[in-house]
């Protein structure tokens, strides 16, 4: 018979007693006098020692710590070799009551069954079955709620609300550029794992919204109202290169190039303001101030954040509001104040290795530039001493609106800019 | 619209067919100048006499046979077997004429026979005229079976069975004889293979037969008070039966119960749960469940006629414990 | 009963014809059963020949014959061409019943020929169906159903005949007495013999008829034909006759029919009598009758060939007409 363990008088009073803590461990084997647990008696904490050897097994439902239990109460045992601890015996296991007949419902029983599936996994109806196929979730891995265990589809549709959305890496890049809201997504196919092609579904067809549209509403205006040509020119920016070097050794912020153009345009638009002018009904109005937009491309789509009367501000400050704007852009936070008011439109592809186009004229502006990309070329610097150089080469298209300016004024201009690229210290020139 | 009883129109149905084709005529024990037992000709005797109006000696083989003759060299009998305990004794010849004779002359000769008699538990008849015995007339080739639980229902379907020239079974529960509905004025024809959806709802689909679908409806609202939705199906034709109602409706649901007052084994309950799952399996969220009437002769005494045949409390517990699956 | 035989010359050969058509083509219908064309039951014909012939003659092509397992003969004589008869038998298309039917399930109501039966005893009550059809539409048709003396003891026979006469309606019903259903002797089904005795019991005349004598059943059958045209009810004949051959082919003879009786009454063949009548009392040249001899061989040889060559049925077509629409069975 296993040794019982139990709390013990320590005082011939004592009647209760509070278990400290165990000084041996549930198999651990003792030898008689072994210290096991400590008491809190009444006066003070006793440690009580092994009245036998053997094998220590302490139940897993033994009082805890801490308790105070009546003296006497079995604590733990200690077995000899071959003695099972009562609480592990056979006598111990725990009936499992057979399950309720189904009710009767009528004359007529259907027979008692027990739902058996095949392969050891949980029985599941047809059409939770087919419920959990649409909705991507794992059914082998659910509880069941319906008779005898088995997986119905109220089991599955839950799964699926609970289950949070998975995307693949792909989708989630996806989902970012095309700014598609992936918890939206997520929301409308619980626990479904998304993939790219159910982003880019998310996204497109998208009908033209926000932006994207202001843009198609912009630019098919624009073609379809304005009369325009496009003038192109080959300007030698070696100047302009050098120019931007020196510049970068100085002060932040470097002017970009699109600023140092948009410095030079604006010169050359308030010499040729009839470029700088806007049609308002049937009157053609010139404007005093050259504010000119710089179109940038952000995820939304085509934006033309507008800088004012660059004539009058220094460069630096002209290259400090633009890399403001286009931050604000980009970054989604630009204002509807930002984007209106411009008269002239500059648009550089050249980091895209344009060398030429035909930019589309910002309406109601009259002309817009663009700008292509600043190639080395072997150029004829001296055609009558046959003389050859590396320059800088960068095409000026100037595409104007022939309703309000002719061709020899647009050329014009784009004949001054073209000065002003090639010899930027004309700018001292007031 | 009018108010009248299933037997009202019924016979109103009848006396339209007869007036409309003097072809039909109409055969069996007490059906001429006493009207039939359950009223079923009253009036029409003394509109048509005895050629049309035949009173039979005791002879439901003989006078069945007879009329089969009679179908095909061109009239259109209506066979009154009063209870339909009392066509079993023709069975030999419904089974091996009145079923084949169309088949077996390719269509040369037709069966325009309508069999018409009352069935199903009522009153405390007993064994012998208790019976419903439908489902022979399901499992074998060349019969159309319908079975009417309205009024207006009752007049549509015998009048497209005297007009089909198939051989009808026409079937009325003793228990909605007296049932009053509405019955639209005018021409009324229901045409055969057409199931009515009688109660909506989504939550459980009841297909009911006969009698039992005023009992299901019983239940349905006694569900409904408990928060379960139940559609309750009355199929009005058993062959061919309109299996897509059915389908449509399992498809919403998921759970299907068929209650049917006759005997379980291979009776129109398990065909419609076959189909059902043959079908529909995919959309079967728990087994199909039939609930039938016990397989015993019907009783005479009440107190062994207790649970004889499924009640609205024993098909709303029908139902909970199909929910629970 | 005497009978004038006031009968034309024609149609007394055509008796003759019809006679030698059905004893032909039986012959021919036993060899295709011995070759093994020929499947499940062939009850023949060969012996009562004069039954089908004599009732028939009497028959229009609008009145309606109701039949039973042993029908060939009633069918040729109704007017089912041999090749359709021959065809049905081998299982073709062009047999009169499609191929569904086979020996016991002619049909061809183009000619009057409402079926014949695999059971016995419905005819009976099937014909006096017809016969109410011909009352409540008033026309004057008759229809007659041919049975055994098997049949008079099923409840068909009661309660048909019973509704008939109880009804009027204008049915013959022609009893083929050949005193055996298949092995049981009528003697020993019934205690009493006379088949148109029990017409007394029912109200309805009853006539006991030699039925290997054509002329004598034509006559029979006559009468009866007016008196239910006339309105004047249904009749009950009892036409003893026997069969030459087993109750079905490829059954023996299982010995319950003696030699003696068998070959007594093959000596009383209802063809050999009537030849001799025909040449004997009714002036008849042998050359005629030998040219009816000759036609009727070369119809039924001509017969079997276009049973052989013709194709089967359509498998596609086996569950049309199984109702009366034609979009196929609904199940």
């Amino acid at each position: 018979m296993p040794f019982e363990v139990t709390m013990p008088r320590l005082g011939w009073s004592m009647e209760v007693g509070t278990l400290g803590a165990w000084l041996k461990q549930d198999g651990d084997p003792v030898e008689a006098g072994d210290l096991l647990f400590s008491v809190e008696g009444d006066k003070a904490t006793q440690e009580v020692e092994a009245l036998e050897s053997g094998i220590l097994r302490i139940p897993p439902n033994s009082p805890p710590p801490g308790r105070e239990l009546p003296v006497g109460t079995v604590l733990a045992y200690i077995l000899q070799p071959g003695e099972i601890a009562p609480f592990e015996g056979p006598s111990a296991a725990r009936d499992t009551l057979p399950e309720p007949p189904p009710v009767a419902t009528g004359p007529a029983q259907p027979p008692e069954r027990t739902v058996r599936s095949r392969r050891d996994q949980p029985a599941i109806s047809p059409r939770a079955r087919r419920a959990a196929g649409e909705l991507g979730v794992d059914w082998s891995a659910l509880q069941g709620s319906g008779r005898s265990g088995r997986i119905v589809e109220r089991d599955v549709r839950q799964a699926a609300r609970e289950a949070p959305a998975r995307l693949s890496p792909l989708a989630r890049r996806v989902a970012g550029r095309l700014g598609v809201d992936v918890e939206q997504l997520a929301a409308a196919a619980p626990g479904r794992r998304l993939r790219r092609e159910d982003v880019e579904a998310a996204a497109s067809p998208a009908p033209l919204s926000g932006v994207r549209r202001l843009v198609a509403e912009r630019m098919a205006a624009s073609a379809h109202t304005a009369a325009a040509v496009t003038l192109t020119s080959e300007a030698d920016a070696t100047e302009l290169v050098r120019l931007r070097a020196q510049l970068k050794a100085d002060a932040q912020p470097v002017p970009a190039y699109t600023d140092l153009l948009a410095k030079l345009v604006a010169r050359a638009l308030t010499e040729h303001p009839d470029l700088n002018a806007h049609l308002e009904g049937e009157a053609i109005v010139q404007s005093s101030a050259v504010n000119i937009g710089i179109a940038v491309d952000t995820e939304r789509g085509l934006l033309v954040p507008v800088l004012r009367d660059v004539q009058a501000k220094p460069l630096r400050q002209v290259a400090a509001e633009s890399a403001a704007l286009v931050e604000r852009a980009r970054g989604g936070s630009i204002s509807p104040d930002d984007l209106r008011g411009g008269t002239f439109t500059i648009t550089n592809l050249g980091m895209y290795d344009i060398d030429a186009f035909t930019p589309i004229i910002n309406l109601p502006e009259c002309a817009v530039l663009g700008v292509g990309r600043i190639v080395p070329k072997q150029v004829v610097v001296d055609a009558g001493a046959e003389r050859l150089a590396i320059r800088h080469m960068a095409f000026l298209s100037l595409t104007f609106d022939h309703r309000l300016v002719d061709g020899a004024p647009a050329a014009r201009f784009l004949q001054r800019v073209k000065q002003y690229v090639e010899m930027p210290y004309l700018w001292l020139v007031e | 619209m009018r108010e009248l009883t299933f037997v009202e129109a019924a016979r109103e149905g009848l006396a339209e067919e007869m007036a409309r084709d003097p072809r039909v005529f109409v055969v069996g024990e007490g059906i001429g100048a006493r009207g039939g037992n359950f009223n079923t000709t009253v009036g029409l005797f003394d509109l048509y006499g005895e050629e049309r109006l035949r009173d039979t000696p005791v002879s439901e083989r003989g006078f069945t046979a007879l009329c089969t003759g009679a179908a095909v060299t061109g009239s259109r009998p209506v066979v009154d077997f009063m209870f339909i305990d009392f066509l079993v004794d023709a069975f030999g010849d419904l089974f091996n004429q009145t079923a084949k004779l169309q088949w077996m002359s390719g269509g040369r000769l037709k069966m325009p026979i309508v069999l018409r008699g009352c069935v199903g538990v009522a009153s405390q008849f007993g064994p012998h005229h208790s019976g419903n015995y439908y489902p022979f007339f399901l499992h074998v080739p060349g019969f159309r079976v319908v079975m009417p639980t309205t009024p207006a229902d009752a007049k549509g379907l015998l009048k497209t069975a005297i007009r089909c020239d198939d051989p009808v079974l026409f079937l009325e529960h003793k228990n909605l004889l007296n049932l009053k509905g509405s019955v639209p004025d005018g021409e009324h024809l229901v045409p055969l293979g057409q199931a009515v959806v009688a109660r909506r709802g989504d939550g459980v689909t009841i297909v009911a037969i006969a009698y039992m679908v005023r009992e299901a409806l019983r239940a349905a609202e006694q569900l409904a008070a408990e928060g379960v939705d139940a559609e309750v199906i009355d199929p009005r034709t058993l062959a061919p039966l309109d299996l897509d109602c059915i389908l449509e409706s399992v498809h919403k649901t998921g759970r299907l119960l068929v209650v049917d007052e006759d005997y379980a084994p291979c009776g129109a309950a398990s065909e419609i749960a076959t189909q059902v799952m043959e079908r529909g399996f995919d959309d079967l969220d728990a087994p199909v469940r039939r609930l039938n009437g016990a397989f015993i002769p019907a009783p005479y005494s009440e107190a062994l006629g207790q649970g004889l045949v499924p009640d609205a409390a024993a098909i709303a517990r029908a139902v909970r414990d199909l929910l629970a699956e | 009963m005497t009978h004038s035989p006031d009968v034309p010359r024609d149609r007394l050969l055509a008796l003759y014809r019809t006679m030698l058509l059905i004893r032909r083509c039986e012959e021919q219908l036993v060899r295709l059963y011995a070759a093994g064309a020929i499947r499940g039951g062939c009850h023949t014909y060969i012996g009562e020949e004069a039954v089908a012939t004599g009732v028939c003659a009497q028959l229009r092509a609008d009145d309606a014959v109701f039949s039973t397992h042993r029908g060939h003969g009633h069918a040729l004589a109704k007017g089912i061409p041999p090749a359709e008869l021959v065809a049905e038998l081998l299982g073709k298309a062009t047999g009169c019943s499609g191929g569904r039917g086979g020996s016991m399930h002619l049909f061809k109501p183009e000619v009057g020929f409402m079926g014949s039966s695999g059971i016995v005893g419905p005819c009976i009550t099937l014909a006096a169906g017809a016969g109410y059809t011909a009352r409540l539409q008033r026309t004057d048709r008759v229809s007659v159903a041919f049975f055994g003396d098997g049949a008079v003891n099923n409840a068909a026979f009661h309660e048909g005949i019973n509704m008939a006469a109880a009804w009027q309606l204008p049915v013959l019903f022609v009893c083929e007495n050949n005193l055996y259903a298949t092995e049981v002797p009528f003697a020993k089904a019934t205690r009493n013999p006379s088949v148109a005795g029990r017409a007394a019991a029912y109200g309805l005349p009853g006539e006991e008829v030699d039925g290997n004598d054509v002329m004598a059943v034509y006559a029979a059958a006559g009468e009866a034909v007016s008196r239910a045209r006339s309105g004047g009810g249904p009749t009950l004949l009892e036409c003893k006759t026997y069969r030459h051959r087993a109750h079905s082919e490829g059954q023996r003879e299982a010995g319950y029919r003696t030699a003696e009786e068998i070959n007594a009454w093959k000596a009383r063949c209802p063809i050999t009598r009537f030849r001799q009548r025909l040449l004997q009392d009714f002036g008849a040249a042998a050359a005629d009758l030998d040219a009816i001899e000759a036609e009727v061989r070369d119809l039924v040889q001509e017969a079997v060939r276009f049973a052989e060559q013709s194709p089967r049925p359509d498998p596609a077509t086996a569950a049309d007409h199984l109702y009366s629409e034609e979009d196929g069975d609904r199940a």
